[in-house]
């Protein structure tokens, strides 16, 4: 991890605020970000550890410990497997290449470690016991400061009744002069205590702590039973204790658990794992950190793609064994989280539904899973008699899960608004990447719970549990007459069909995908983001395409062909496909044009072929092939490409993997049997790309998901279909704050008018 | 009759070569610099302007490439 010289800062911004001038909708948010560089940017190269005192055994011991909260962990170390799982439960992840990983204390993190149960003097104690060195007096002083009043107050729902418990009655003493608080009390006549608290025993953590570390007496301590106290509040007034306990007031905050058996008031669903659905090894391990206590705990579980987030859902759901109401992004994860639920348990067909624009189903009897999008949910406006029905259902019920599927992409705005219509005792977000580009990830902790685990993408590789991957930049040098025109001022709104279309990119691109259907009879996915580009490209190699507006049947069948039929090998995806459509037999992704630096898109797409394929001996590390997927992502050299690129790739270099670089694509001898070989084909292309509009080259326009919210509107309303739905704020969200930041006078150049704006992101916008 | 014009003889790949013609298009026809494109990679230029050349490419290469931050 270099660190940047001082100079550079400075340098960036100049760029980012020149390039925004004349570029359209791509670079919005960078700004922003390059602005809030890290402070320690500054520190750079000179800090000096020298005055660090090394502990006599530092050899035995796997970790460095430094003043300023980072952590480093040597991955080659005999105790690196404890030290992992207890520095993911106490710091944030920043970088995790094969053999030294950097993690970052931060009081999120803290709070998430204080939150599955660890205590401040164990989190010390442990951390000290790791480092090779003495602990930094001021990382202690962190910790203490970071980890004081979290996770001293836990809100129960406990036989519908909410209590508010705590190991310490002086915190609660505290609590109870507040004003608000002391209102909403309510005594209960078998009280005992002097203080007039409820005592009770309960159980010590299990698993959730670095139990296999500390078998001594610090865990000993942990593991113990505790005694509670708790008093009783109004069921109505448990939002204003809840706000009078953040940071900005009382700051106590609290954390929500769910004692979901001993919930007698809401019926039991009956449903259980089946007995082939056996958790992997990480799979238990999130979910112990969710239950670590015989309750269940908000949070959220970070796993890569295809590592099996469902099973994690599912599972979840039926240990809870209550109604269960499983958020997606779009109508197919809809039907992809109803099939899983069918797959790994139990659950009979009638009790669970699915709730979207062209399925409103109910569930029979008084418990069921239902499966629906957070669009539907969050929906304000009017809506056609049958789905007010059901949502009004869904409102008055009371969840004893709440399943989120895919929680980086939904806005902290539409969020609020889905956990303030549902009543749920326990929330559990599910994501692969935890990154955005606006920085809006802190919400989730407050929204949703804290982090309860996140898994290191190289470990489920090595253990054979997702797809080796092998990730390639390929280098595409630009054809002069492309690039002539690429410089030239007046063509700069079509600077990305330019490096798009790049004949000599589109001839590799046919190498690859000819290359792999025929010389190893894989099946590829094709990425465009640029509708131009993925129509151009579809049409001239004869292959199938999905974009916005193909329709839902359509989707389907292409799906269908493609996962079975030994004709159609590769298929073209516009950005559509980034999140969630479940394609396991694909296992080679190229990349033609993306959604600029968008770190996560780059994350979500190779999930796409992370589902592990082959047998099990061979994935494994010596096994008979290395890698068995492969992520290409062709590049048109010189051109701002090269930078997007880049950046791109920060969060899977993070995760450790490396991408190689190819040049000489496609081989140098290869003659007109590809596609634009002479000059009057290219020449031809380069008019039609320069011919269309600036709108058409531009980025698509998704249209996502057209439930009857859409249809609605578009009725009533005659607007755009795409920006009704709310499914453009959904999908354009994390580039637009950036843009807003630099003031309205970039606003004019985007496509979509802030009229046609969803009203849910109106006011987020203003 | 022979002219003999001193100057700069530049070797480099296709883009770079359209580059450079287009920075040179770009400049008042007093600063232009390229006495003849001899061919896609090779260019004839006045001797004084490999500097300037040579920091408006550096320029251009940082503007497409990206840096880490921290």
């Amino acid at each position: 991890m270099g660190h940047g010289d001082k100079g550079r800062p400075s340098k960036k911004l100049k760029f980012s605020a020149k390039e925004i001038t004349h570029l359209d909708d791509e670079d919005a948010y960078f700004g922003g970000e390059d602005i809030d560089e890290d402070v320690r940017d500054g520190e750079g190269k000179k800090r000096d550890f020298t005055k660090l005192e090394l502990k006599p055994d530092h050899i035995n011991r796997p970790l460095w410990a430094c003043a300023d909260g980072r952590i480093f962990l040597e991955t080659f170390s005999p105790l690196y497997k404890q030290a992992y799982d207890f520095l993911i439960a106490i710091a944030e992840p920043v970088c995790r290449p094969e053999s030294m990983h950097e993690y970052n204390l931060t009081p999120h993190s803290l709070y998430a470690a204080v939150s599955v149960g660890l205590e401040t003097e164990t989190i010390i104690s442990v951390l000290n016991k790791l480092s090779k060195t003495k602990l930094p007096k001021e990382m202690i002083d962190f910790i203490h400061g970071s980890t004081a009043n979290y996770g001293k107050v836990k809100l129960v729902l406990k036989k519908n009744r909410y209590l508010v418990e705590s190991p310490f009655p002086e915190v609660l003493k505290t609590l109870l002069k507040d004003e608000v608080i002391s209102k909403s009390r309510i005594i209960s006549e078998g009280s005992r205590g002097s203080d007039g608290f409820t005592i009770s025993k309960t159980m010590g953590e299990i698993g959730a702590g670095p139990s296999d570390l500390l078998n001594e007496a610090e865990l000993a301590a942990a593991a113990e039973e505790k005694e509670t106290h708790a008093f009783e509040v109004d069921p109505t007034q448990v939002e204003n204790v809840k706000e009078r306990c953040l940071p900005n007031a009382l700051n106590y905050p609290m954390l929500e658990e769910y004692d979901f058996r001993n919930d007698t008031v809401n019926p039991d669903l009956d449903m259980e794992l089946k007995p082939q659905a056996q958790p992997r090894p990480y799979q238990e391990k999130s979910l112990s950190k969710m239950f670590g206590n015989g309750r269940a705990r908000s949070g959220i579980i970070v796993l890569p793609c295809g590592a099996g987030k469902s099973l994690v859902g599912v599972s979840a759901a039926s240990r809870i064994r209550k109604s269960c109401l499983c958020l997606a992004t779009n109508a197919v994860s809809v039907d992809q989280w109803a099939f899983q639920f069918k797959l790994w348990s139990t659950i009979r067909d009638e009790q669970i539904c699915r709730f979207t624009s062209d399925s409103k189903e109910r569930f029979r009897g008084n418990a069921g899973v239902v499966v629906t999008t957070y669009n539907m949910v969050a929906f304000g406006g009017k809506r056609s008699e049958e789905s007010e029905k059901i949502i009004e259902e869904i409102r008055n019920r009371e969840w004893g899960l709440l399943l989120m599927d895919e929680v980086h992409v939904v806005p902290a705005q539409m969020f609020r608004k889905v956990i303030s219509l549902t009543k749920s005792h326990c929330k559990l977000g599910l994501t692969a990447t935890l990154v955005r580009e606006d920085e809006r990830i802190t919400d989730l902790n407050f929204l949703i719970g804290p982090k309860l685990y996140e898994a290191n993408w190289l470990d489920l590789v090595k253990g054979g549990f997702i797809a080796n991957v092998q990730c390639a930049e390929v280098w595409c040098p630009m054809t002069k007459e492309f690039f002539a025109q690429y410089l030239k001022k007046e063509n700069s709104k079509k600077k990305q069909a330019l490096y798009v279309m790049n004949p000599n990119k589109f001839r590799a691109c046919e190498f690859l995908i000819r290359f792999h259907e025929q010389q190893r009879g894989d099946k590829i996915i094709v990425f465009a983001d640029n509708l131009f580009a993925l129509v151009e490209y579809a049409m001239k190699l004869r292959k199938p395409m999905i974009y916005g507006a193909t329709s839902h049947v359509e989707r389907t069948k292409i799906l269908e062909a493609f996962k079975t039929s030994r004709d159609v090998n590769t298929i073209f995806l516009s950005k559509v496909g980034d999140n969630s459509i479940d394609i396991p037999e694909a296992n080679v992704i190229i990349q033609i044009s993306s959604h600029a630096g968008s770190r996560r898109q780059e994350a979500q797409r190779l999930g796409r072929i992370l589902r592990a394929k082959g047998k099990l001996q061979d994935r494994m590390a010596g096994g008979k092939e290395e890698y068995n997927a492969f992520f290409y992502s062709l590049v048109s050299m010189d051109t701002q490409e090269m930078y997007y690129s880049t950046k791109r790739q920060q969060f899977l270099i993070d995760q450790g993997y490396s991408f190689k670089v190819i040049t000489g694509l496609p081989p140098p001898d290869s003659g007109p049997e590809l596609n634009y070989h002479s000059l009057d084909d290219q020449l031809a292309l380069l008019t039609k790309v320069l011919s269309a509009g600036d709108e058409a080259v531009g980025l698509e326009q998704l249209e996502e998901d057209a439930d009857d919210i859409a249809l609605h509107k578009a009725r009533r309303f005659g607007g755009s279909m795409s920006a009704m739905s709310g499914a453009n704020g959904m999908v354009y969200m994390e580039y637009s704050t950036g843009r807003h930041k630099l003031g309205k006078g970039q606003m004019k150049s985007k496509p979509k008018d802030p009229a046609k704006r969803h009203h849910l992101f109106k006011r987020r916008f203003g | 009759m022979v002219n003999a014009t001193k100057g700069l003889f530049v070797s480099c790949d296709i883009p770079m070569a359209q580059f450079i013609i287009n920075y040179n298009n770009t400049l008042p026809p007093s600063q232009q610099f390229i006495i003849h494109v001899l061919d896609s990679t090779h260019l004839f230029v006045q001797p004084h302007a490999a500097e300037m050349i040579r920091s408006a490419i550096s320029e251009f290469r940082d503007q497409n490439s990206y840096e880490k931050p921290t």
